[in-house]
């Protein structure tokens, strides 16, 4: 205990320099005890009081986090914590999802007209998001680890929330139980990784020369376990059997939340954990011990192969979206197969576009489920006719899913599929090849589920057509949202300055 | 503002008024697209009087006419450099017939959208939405642009088919849009291929500029779809590779057979003024992408394939006529029918010779017309008696003695009589192909005589049809009352017959009016593909 004496003065001015660095998070957590304080003793008499604190809070830490935004690579809390370029990036990629979310809540009759109030709702997404900030910094297993339980709780907590009938409580019981024995699988894997390297510190030197001094069967089973539980996060193939159900059966804000953020927060950790096996010299994969690009590049098929295919059979819109997002997902991997600015530039884009065309289109289906009852594709009929700006602005949406231009989702889709092209021109494997073209045929497959919805919407009548009013705030967001959409194709610098 | 971009953006800013007027002008709305498709023509002439015939354009970027080049798209992409995308429009020879086609189509297509009765702002909107992707297919010469404009057109064809077409519109609808698309996702892969390999030289950045991607120099050494290193993906030449994809997307468009069976069904489906527009202007899409991109960036691929192509042309000869022969829907017949006049083009751009691949572009512009005019005039028909079957009509001659006119001129026209475009068109593919053997060898003799068979057989089915529905007796399934409805041609459907009719005649007499203007582009075409 006495040899560690001398060591104290300089850990704590090490903690005391690195605040000045964590002041979002500060932020966040003072933000998170005002929700509660004001839900307490402030419901009653204002009631939208924690929603007001809670999304000034979001905008205060999307502020203090683009303030870091041309930093270097720095360590904090004795590297722990790494912030870096592209941390900043996802931290603001979170605060785009959480300052959509809390608007989503604010405006969603079923929250709004909950029994036990929506104030601990607002409480929890910012613990949440003080989790989905450190996992996108984390450089230590163990902080890997802490943030990735403290977003998985919350997530439980989230999907649980209203618990109105039989199925939310069934599919908040299946993501808790899936949850825990993904997350247990990760911690052994993470346990073994240590016994193998010595080490906690996913940057130190000592962790791949320890990794790669084991055989390649115990490493390897040591890294597919840590892998199981970011696939967990991810939903990809095949950990991906909680997401359909968890989806459809969440508050559909909720769901809109749970497809993006966390999401975006796995690919945080797993560019993580492939950073240490990126080789600097050909920038991609190396392969030396563990052939990585072949595991990535069977999860990204089976994922793109499962999530599209599945979801042309789905009727229930929430459903249909919850396959899809499998898809994306395994789009999205395809981005990490190359360790360069363009990688990263592309999957930031992809995922920007992503949150933004998901929460627009749970917008809608949310507003037309909450007016009509309809959450069947096949009950959307004649919904265009009468409601035609509503259903052009998912349409929009939509083809912005599928990739298709004059969406910026073409963009998008097209810069992931440059650095796919580039990472299989430097590595020349072929199996990174078979993925591109799968993820072409996926997008040919996608637009038949997609437009199954304005093929109802605008080609089929309806024998008692509805007309939903637009005057509502979800409306409007979900038009400026689709606006949005067009807008960024025409002038993408608007995003891609940031990045 | 240049001269292009107000083509291709007049008919989006005439759809925005259109949205944001209200409902009580819906019956204006056909005025508007109107007048936007009679503006677009006037511009598309004075273009064509004060076009320079000497500039052929091709892979000159200098010799490109009315050339608009902002940038647009700047990323940088650290390791691999910065990528250039421009909003880059030009024409040439190639192109430039195209843009009078389209106005004269869409004008065409806007008076046969006197039809259509039902939800008219969403119609004009989408329809007024298409011209503008046409146009700008036709100008773009950067390659992501051109992509946005192509892909473009899909969306509101499928709603076009959807929303106003017949019994089976759904299925005809998504079919179409999955056929194209399929071929176009792997077009992407190309396009993102071809700008990692070329450099402009100019700024050091890759980029999608079409005409810079036809010079070899400017391919980055070892790179995928450079000539030099002959790189090969999955066993075969890259470049050849990236040709075949590049031609099933494309060909998916003319359509060839085997890949075109969503070309009777969208026709079918489709109302009076889609049909026009799907005959005459998207065909022909892929006929302007198989030689402004597939032959242009890739000339080495393309005398390789040369064989196999004029063979896919001379089997869509055959076998669309043969189809036609056996239809009994009018319009079914005339969707055939275009099948095997496409294969005309096909043969003739195989062939690469001076005559053939003037003669494909006079066939592509010639056919634009006929088979606007072919299904307008079907259209007239279904219109007055909701019925196309050809044996529910005999003896028509007697009571629409002007439609039969009418019928004659087209029937004649697009079976090669001489005096008409067709036939000129038709002619000088064949010359093309014929003389093929001794000019490059690429094309052997039979394909040129099995395809004059088709011409035969174009012949046959249009006799035949005449003859059924026009001749004889009148005898009409639906009686006296079909006798009131089928009244003769009224002064809006003159207004829309007559151009095209004095197009095919003018083309079939002066063909120079257009060999001129393309000769040049021609020329350096054949130049740069057989080097």
């Amino acid at each position: 205990m006495n040899d560690l004496i001398p060591y104290i003065p300089s850990s704590i001015r090490d903690s005391l320099a690195s605040l000045s660095f964590f002041s979002a998070e500060i932020s966040l957590i003072l933000g998170f005890l005002l929700v509660i304080l004001a839900d307490l003793f402030f419901s009653k008499r204002y009631p939208q009081l924690s929603f007001i604190l809670a999304l000034l809070t979001l905008l205060l830490v999307a502020y203090q986090s683009s303030g870091f935004l041309k930093i270097d690579s720095t360590p904090m809390f004795g590297g722990m914590i790494i912030m870096d370029h592209l941390s900043i990036l996802f931290k603001l990629l979170f605060c785009l999802a959480s300052i959509l979310f809390v608007l989503f809540i604010r405006f969603n009759r079923a929250f709004q007209n909950h029994d036990k109030g929506f104030g601990d709702m607002y409480a929890i997404l910012l613990a949440v998001h003080l989790g989905l900030n450190l996992m996108a910094m984390s450089a230590n297993l163990l902080m890997v680890y802490l943030s990735l339980e403290m977003v998985s709780l919350g997530s439980y907590l989230m999907v649980g929330y209203l618990s109105t009938g039989q199925r939310q409580t069934e599919a908040a019981m299946k993501y808790a139980l899936f949850g825990a024995v993904c997350s247990a699988i990760m911690l052994y894997g993470m346990s073994l990784l240590y016994g193998f390297t010595g080490t906690l510190y996913l940057n130190d030197p000592a962790f791949l020369s320890g990794l790669n001094s084991v055989p390649v069967m115990a490493s390897g089973l040591a890294l597919i376990m840590v892998f199981i539980g970011i696939a967990f996060k991810l939903s990809l193939v095949p950990l991906h059997f909680w997401s359909p159900d968890v989806y459809e059966g969440a508050p559909t804000p909720v769901t809109a939340f749970l497809s993006t953020a966390p999401k975006i927060a796995g690919f945080a950790v797993l560019v993580k954990f492939l950073e240490i096996f990126y080789d600097p010299g050909s920038k991609t994969l190396s392969s030396s011990m563990l052939d990585l690009n072949y595991i990535l590049a069977f999860l990204a098929i089976l994922s793109m192969l499962l999530g599209n295919f599945v979801a042309i059979w789905q009727n229930n819109v929430k459903r249909m979206l919850a396959y899809s997002s499998i898809g994306h997902t395994g789009f999205m991997l395809m981005a990490l197969f190359i360790f360069s600015t363009s990688g990263f530039k592309a999957i930031i884009f992809y995922m920007a576009i992503y949150v933004i065309m998901n929460m627009a289109a749970f917008m809608i289906v949310d507003e037309i489920e909450e007016k009509t009852g309809k959450q069947n594709i096949d009950e959307y009929k004649g919904l265009g006719k009468q409601n035609s700006l509503l259903m052009i602005s998912l349409l929009i949406i939509l083809i912005s899913l599928t990739g298709l231009p004059p969406t910026v989702g073409f963009t998008a889709k097209f810069l992931v599929f440059s650095s796919a092209l580039e990472a299989y021109n430097l590595s020349g494997s072929a199996i990174l090849l078979i993925m591109i073209m799968i993820a072409s045929l996926s997008t040919v497959v996608s637009l038949f589920y997609y437009f199954k919805v304005p093929l109802n919407a605008f080609l089929r009548e309806s024998p008692d057509p509805v007309k939903l009013s637009i005057r509502s705030a979800k409306v409007y967001m979900g038009i400026f949202l689709a606006f949005l959409l067009l807008l960024l194709i025409v002038f993408p610098s608007m995003l891609e300055q940031l990045i | 503002m240049n001269l292009l971009s107000i083509l291709i953006f007049l008919p989006i800013a005439a759809a925005l008024l259109i949205l944001v007027l209200p409902s009580g002008f819906q019956q204006r709305f056909k005025y508007i697209s109107l007048g936007v498709s009679m503006i677009q023509f006037v511009l598309s002439v004075f273009i064509y009087t004060h076009f320079n015939n000497t500039a052929a354009g091709i892979n000159r970027e200098e010799q490109f006419q009315l050339i608009e080049k902002l940038p647009w798209i700047r990323l940088d992409l650290g390791s691999i450099g910065k990528l250039e995308i421009d909003y880059f429009l030009g024409i040439d020879g190639l192109s430039m017939p195209f843009l009078m086609l389209s106005a004269l189509v869409m004008f065409v297509a806007s008076l046969a959208s006197w039809e259509i009765k039902t939800n008219l702002k969403a119609y004009f909107s989408l329809f007024l939405l298409l011209n503008t992707a046409v146009m700008g297919v036709f100008c773009a010469l950067d390659f992501f642009l051109f992509y946005i404009f192509y892909e473009l057109m899909l969306l509101p064809l499928y709603f076009l088919i959807g929303m106003w077409g017949g019994a089976r519109r759904e299925y005809a609808a998504i079919k179409f849009f999955l056929y194209t698309l399929f071929g176009s996702v792997f077009m992407l892969l190309v396009i993102i291929g071809l700008y990692f390999s070329v450099l402009n030289p100019a700024t050091g950045n890759h980029t999608f500029n079409m005409v810079l991607m036809m010079d070899p120099g400017n391919y980055i050494n070892g790179s995928v779809f450079s000539a030099m290193a002959g790189q090969s993906i999955l066993g075969i030449s890259a470049r050849l590779l990236a040709f075949i994809v590049l031609f099933i997307a494309f060909a998916i468009k003319v359509p060839i057979v085997p890949l075109h069976t969503w070309l009777p069904d969208a026709h079918v489906e489709a109302p009076t003024p889609v049909s026009i527009i799907l005959a005459g202007l998207l065909l022909k899409v892929g006929g302007y992408g198989i030689l402004r991109i597939c032959f242009s960036i890739f000339p080495d691929a393309a005398i390789q394939s040369a064989w196999w192509i004029g063979l896919i042309g001379l089997i869509s000869i055959i076998y669309g006529a043969m189809n036609a022969l056996a239809q009994t829907d009018l319009k079914r017949l005339i969707a055939y029918s275009s099948i095997s006049h496409m294969g005309f083009v096909l043969l003739g751009i195989a062939s690469v010779t001076t005559e053939g691949l003037s003669g494909a572009m006079l066939q592509m512009i010639s056919h634009g017309a006929l088979s606007a005019m072919l299904f307008f005039l079907v259209g007239m028909i279904y219109n007055r008696v909701h019925d196309r079957e050809i044996s529910n009509f005999r003896g028509l001659a007697e009571l629409m003695p002007q439609f039969t006119f009418f019928v004659m001129i087209a029937f004649f026209a697009s079976l090669g009589l001489p005096g008409f475009s067709a036939f000129m068109a038709e002619a000088f593919s064949l010359i093309g192909a014929f003389t093929s053997e001794d000019v490059n060898g690429l094309l052997p003799r039979w394909m040129a005589i099995g395809a004059s068979v088709g011409i035969l057989l174009s012949a046959a089915y249009f006799l035949w049809t005449l003859q059924r529905m026009f001749f004889g007796q009148v005898r009409l399934k639906g009686g006296d009352t079909w006798k009131d409805q089928l009244v003769d041609v009224n002064t809006r459907e003159k207004f829309a017959l007559v151009p095209l009719a004095v197009l095919a005649l003018l083309l079939g007499i002066f063909p120079s009016l257009l060999f001129d203007k393309m000769n040049a582009s021609v020329l350096a075409l054949v130049q740069l593909i057989t080097g």
